[in-house]
Formats: C-alpha cells, sequence, structure tokens
C-alpha cells in the first residue's frame, strides 16, 4: 500500500465518523420541536429546523454509508483534529440556518449566534424578546451539546472508534478512568446529573419550566445565553442568583475534580491545584470588585455585594451571565472581569480561557525559579502538583507546551482586540469584548450589537471557534489537511504525466 | 470476554504492551506499571488506559492503580523474580480474583504453580506448541491453569 492509498483509507475513515457527528446534529436540531407541544401556533416555524436538520442527516447518512469502516477504526489525534474541525464546522453551519428566517439575521449574525452556542460563550445578536421559544430552545441545546462536546455525546452514544485519538482532540485530555468510552459516559452521566440538577434547583426558586431550561442548560455549560434582554437580572432575586452561582461553578469544574468529589474523595479535591486558585481569586475579585467599582454605584450595600459576586463568579467560569450591565463600571471593576476572563475555568471542564490548570502551572514555575535562585546551585528542585488523586513532579515538557499555548492565547488576544479597535470600538470595550469571546465567557459592554461591523463579528467568531478548540488542535489540523491535500495533488499531477 | 474488566499490566515490554492495546481495545480498563516511561512508547494508539511509572513491587504503585479493584492482574516484567514477588502480591495481600504470571525459567515456573498462582512459562508453552503443531500431543501444559 503506497503512501496515497494510506491517506485515503485513513480519509474513508474520518469522512464516515464525520457523518455519524452529522447525523448526531441532527437529531439535536429536532429537539426544539418539542416546544410545540405547550406553543403549537408556533409550528409555522418548525420548517426552519427540519429542513436543515434532513440536509444535515442526508449528508451523513451517505458519508457514513459510503465510507463505513470494517469493525471500529483506530485514529490518532490528529485524524481526531480533522473530525472534530469538520463536524464543528459542519455543525455550526446547520445550526446557523434556523437564526436567517426565524430569527431574521443575516450570515454573519447567524454564525455569530451559532458559534457563540456551540462554543458556550453567550454573545448574542438576537433580540430575545421577539423570537419564538423554539428558537430560544435551539439556542440553549447548542450550548448544552457544546459544553459535553460532540465527540464525547458521540462516543458515549454511538459506535466510535477506537482510542483516546478524538477525545483529545476535542480537548478531554484528563481520563477518568482507564477506558476512554467508560470515561467520556461518565462525564456524561455527570453532565446529566448536573443538568437535572440544575432545572430542578430553578424550578423551585420559582422560575417556569422553560426558563429553568433556558438557565440552567446554558449554566451547567457555562454558556451564559438567557432568554432576557438584561439576563440574570430580569429577576434581580438572590435565591435564583445562588443557583446559577452553585451550577456555574459546578460547571467550571475539571469532570475528574467532578467525579472525585462524587466519590467522597475530598482530600485529591482539596488538594487540587485549579481549586485553590479557585478559592483564591473568587474571594479576592470580588472584593475588590466590591470596593472599586460596586460599593459607590449601587446604594443597597446587599446588592452591591450580590452584584460583585455574581459577576466575577460568571466571568471567572467563563459563563456569561449578567445582573448588571457595565456601561456604569469604571476601570479598576472592567479590569477585574478581564483578568478573571482571561484566566478562566478549569481545565477539561465546559468552561474556556487560558484555564486555571495552566495559570497554576505557570505561577508555580515562576515561585520554583525565584526558590532556585536563593539556594546552592547545585540544589535540585522539584515541583509537586496534585492531579486527580496523583501527586505528579512538574516536567519540563508540560511546562513548554503551557508555556506556547499562553503565548499563543495572548499574541491572539492582541491581534483580536486590535481588529475590534479597528472597526470602531473604543481601547476598554475592544479589550473587554475579545477577551470575553476568546475565552468564551459571553459578559459583554455593547460591541455585540445586531448593527455591529461584520469584521468585528467574523474576529469574534474566529476567536470563540479557536477559543473553544484550544488553538493548537485547530492549528496542527489544517497543517495536517494542508500537507495531506500537497501530498495528493503531486501524486495525481505525477500520474498525468 | 464480553463483560467489562478492569487489568493491571505490570511490564511494558513486548507481551505487557501487546496485551495492553488489545485489551484496551476490546474495552476493558487497563493500567499499566513500568519502571521506564520510555517503554509506554510501545503501546498503540488502541490504547485508552492509564500508565503509570513506578515499581511493580511496590505496594503504594500497586495501589495507585487501585489493584484492589483489579479483575486481573499480569505480571510480565523482564525478571521472574519481579514477576513472581508481583504475582503473590496481587494474589494473597490484594486477593485479586485472576493473576497470571510469566516466568521464564522452567523450574522456578513449576515452584510457582506450587504456589497457586496461574503461570506462563514460554519455554513449556513453546515446547508443547511445537509438540501439538506435529501431532504428539500430550505433555505437561506451559500455560496449565491450576490454583
Amino acid at each position: 500500500m503506497n503512501r496515497i492509498e494510506f491517506l485515503a483509507s485513513r480519509y474513508r475513515a474520518i469522512l464516515a465518523y464525520t457523518g455519524l457527528m452529522f447525523l448526531l446534529v441532527a437529531g439535536l436540531m429536532l429537539t426544539p420541536l418539542l416546544v410545540l407541544v405547550a406553543w403549537p401556533d408556533e409550528a409555522v416555524q418548525a420548517a426552519c429546523f427540519i429542513v436543515p436538520a434532513v440536509v444535515m442527516a442526508g449528508a451523513g447518512w451517505i458519508l457514513w454509508r459510503m465510507f463505513r469502516p470494517r469493525g471500529a477504526a483506530v485514529l490518532s489525534a490528529a485524524e481526531g483534529g480533522v473530525i472534530v474541525l469538520m463536524s464543528w464546522s459542519g455543525a455550526i453551519f446547520a445550526s446557523a440556518m434556523p437564526f436567517i428566517p426565524a430569527a431574521s439575521l443575516n450570515l454573519t449574525q447567524a454564525v455569530f449566534e451559532a458559534v457563540s452556542g456551540w462554543t458556550t460563550t453567550g454573545l448574542s445578536v438576537v433580540d430575545v424578546t421577539q423570537v419564538s421559544h423554539m428558537v430560544l430552545l435551539w439556542r440553549s441545546m447548542m450550548q448544552l451539546a457544546g459544553g459535553a462536546g460532540l465527540v464525547v455525546i458521540m462516543l458515549a452514544a454511538l459506535a466510535g472508534p477506537i482510542g483516546p485519538g478524538l477525545s483529545i482532540a476535542e480537548g478531554r485530555t484528563d481520563q477518568l478512568v482507564p477506558q476512554v468510552r467508560r470515561s467520556v459516559r461518565l462525564v456524561v452521566l455527570i453532565y446529566g446529573i448536573y443538568m437535572v440538577l440544575g432545572v430542578g434547583g430553578l424550578r423551585l426558586v420559582g422560575l417556569t419550566w422553560f426558563d429553568a431550561v433556558n438557565h440552567a442548560f446554558p449554566a451547567i455549560s457555562t454558556g451564559g445565553f438567557s432568554s432576557y434582554p438584561d439576563s440574570v437580572g430580569h429577576w434581580d432575586r438572590p435565591l435564583v442568583e445562588g443557583v446559577l452561582i452553585g451550577l456555574m461553578i459546578l460547571g467550571n469544574l475539571n469532570f475528574l475534580t467532578a467525579y472525585l468529589l462524587l466519590r467522597g474523595r475530598l482530600r485529591s479535591v482539596v488538594r487540587n491545584g485549579e481549586i485553590r486558585l479557585m478559592a483564591l481569586l473568587i474571594p479576592v475579585s470580588a472584593v475588590v470588585a466590591y470596593l472599586a467599582t460596586c460599593r459607590a454605584l449601587y446604594p443597597a450595600p446587599w446588592k452591591a455585594v450580590r452584584v460583585a459576586v455574581f459577576e466575577t463568579i460568571s466571568a471567572l467560569t467563563t459563563t456569561g451571565f449578567q445582573t448588571v450591565t457595565y456601561g456604569s463600571w469604571n476601570g479598576p471593576g472592567v479590569w477585574v472581569l478581564i483578568v478573571l476572563m482571561l484566566i478562566g475555568g478549569g481545565v477539561c471542564s465546559t468552561a474556556g480561557g487560558i484555564k486555571q490548570y495552566r495559570v497554576h502551572l505557570l505561577f508555580r514555575v515562576m515561585l520554583g525559579e525565584l526558590r532556585r535562585l536563593l539556594l546552592p546551585r547545585s540544589a535540585v528542585v522539584s515541583e509537586p502538583l496534585w492531579q486527580g488523586e496523583y501527586k505528579v513532579f512538574l516536567q519540563d515538557a508540560q511546562i513548554r507546551q503551557v508555556v506556547a499555548f499562553v503565548c499563543l492565547y495572548l499574541s491572539t488576544y492582541a491581534v483580536g482586540s486590535l481588529l475590534l479597535m479597528m472597526t470602531g470600538s473604543a481601547l476598554e470595550p475592544a479589550l473587554f469584548e475579545f477577551a470575553s469571546a476568546l475565552g468564551t465567557v459571553g459578559l459583554s459592554v455593547g460591541v455585540t450589537a445586531r448593527g455591529a461591523h461584520p469584521v468585528a463579528l467574523w474576529t469574534m467568531s474566529t476567536g470563540m471557534f479557536l477559543g473553544r478548540l484550544e488553538f493548537v488542535v485547530i492549528l496542527v489540523t489544517l497543517i495536517k489537511l494542508g500537507r495531506d491535500f500537497q501530498q495528493a495533488v503531486r501524486f495525481t499531477s505525477r500520474n498525468r504525466v | 470476554m464480553s463483560a467489562h474488566h478492569y487489568v493491571v499490566i505490570v511490564g511494558c515490554g513486548q507481551t505487557g504492551s501487546r496485551l495492553a492495546n488489545r485489551l484496551s481495545a476490546q474495552g476493558q480498563s487497563v493500567v499499566v506499571i513500568d519502571r521506564r516511561p520510555e517503554s509506554f512508547a510501545a503501546l498503540s494508539l488502541e490504547f485508552s488506559g492509564f500508565s503509570l511509572e513506578g515499581d511493580g513491587t511496590d505496594s503504594a504503585c500497586l495501589e495507585q492503580a487501585k489493584i484492589g479493584q483489579a479483575d486481573l492482574v499480569v505480571a510480565a516484567t523482564r525478571e521472574d523474580a519481579v514477576n513472581m514477588m508481583v504475582a503473590q502480591l496481587a494474589h494473597r495481600v490484594y486477593r485479586v480474583p485472576r493473576v497470571v504470571a510469566r516466568v521464564f525459567h522452567p523450574e522456578r515456573a513449576s515452584f510457582c504453580r506450587e504456589l497457586g498462582l496461574t503461570t506462563i512459562c514460554p519455554a513449556d508453552a513453546t515446547a508443547d506448541a511445537v509438540l501439538g503443531l506435529v501431532g504428539f500431543g500430550n505433555s505437561s501444559c506451559g500455560c496449565r491453569e491450576d490454583s
């Protein structure tokens, strides 16, 4: 078998599994039809969902039938990356279609909304007061599915390739148990528990079923879409905010940590660096936001405390629910939120950002280097970290990866916010909004709007996509695709001669 | 083997890694222990279990691999003594239902069987296979199962 035949056989398997993912997306696209039970008069909009779902299902079915591998294929992480990139792009374009007729958006706005949904960001250009219940539920469903990840859902529900290549490609690097398929099922189980807790909890504090679903799904997926224009501020009730804070923190937990918590391994949870960093960051930033901003802005002290706590947690967990608008916030408050959005949630969770694990690791490296300066030259310094239940020592390779990632993240942040400024935003809103997009947060100071410049919307869409799929996968996959394509072209042209 | 099993493999050499790859591809939970992290390179793309750097005769390491939950422990390092030690630990201390030790030396292997461990001796197994192949069966089995 020569190189080209080998490539062809690999791409057949890749296309087959992409087809399977398309079928899954098609199934998800039919879920908004459930609201017809309660609001039958919305049936006029059913076609907006059924048509793209049928097209998607047809494409998926053809790919799967044509290229279905005999037995389960074994995929490398790079090949998994191709599947992830193609199926996420397909899912986003298909999901954007219903918004064009049903929410009267143009293509740019519709794609923006779909990217924001699937990447669990929560920036929105839909006028939620004007659209049907179906559109609102679809936004929440995208976030629910995007939070778990297409690969995770597929591996848990359907057959899939053998090996960890595919789930690594979607950013699920921590495995809960030593078998990827069982690990993925556990993730879905934990996610399901969150879902029940979320809907039940919000229902208990007095929301309607529809509101409970539309705020529980975006909370546990750290998405942050809301069915009200003033987001969680719509209720202005401490109990609702309390339940949502709980859900957001659950959503931002590494699934491995959640699994340990579920099994009662409290010691391992408390020792975890991410948990410690979060336990430090939330109170400190809430206090800073309270003292510097909220105390002066909101006359009632209890309201000021609530706002400071809710907004900082919403930013750090990269959810993006708001109880207030930030138009009147001063410098320190906005700065705190930007820094929290850049740090982001736990690694291997539904949250985005640089991730607490990487920040914690870099912080430890910095401390280690400082300590090294104070010790004799021949001293050996090793930094222990707790990962899951294991104590591991920092390896240079790990540090290199983290440094490369953070560098890539911050360069993208610099370029993206510059682009936003070039489309007319001021410095502060541009820095805020792009940190929000790149970290898949969804807090907004108003750059995201229906009337926003198309370049600004595409810049933020790209930022959200890169942020959710963790850069490296996309870059490596694009390079791989380019190389494989080049090889195929060279081969066919040589044959023609 | 259709049901799910938790397997701990000590030694990620040619045998250990092949076993780990195949079990993992079947859908079993597999933890591989080896002293040298380089040896994990032998694990293929099919492998989705955990690999643990450590000494398989060290009970802390075995406990980190959650040997107490294991349905099967395979001792496949290149040292007979290590394999016998691991197998005995798994069998006696951690009460693992099925333990398999690979022991190269036939005399040590029969001693191992006397201790009540399921033992595979490559030399005996090869001899059996040859005899079986040429049709002169009837001999002591290299991978006899007695416990």
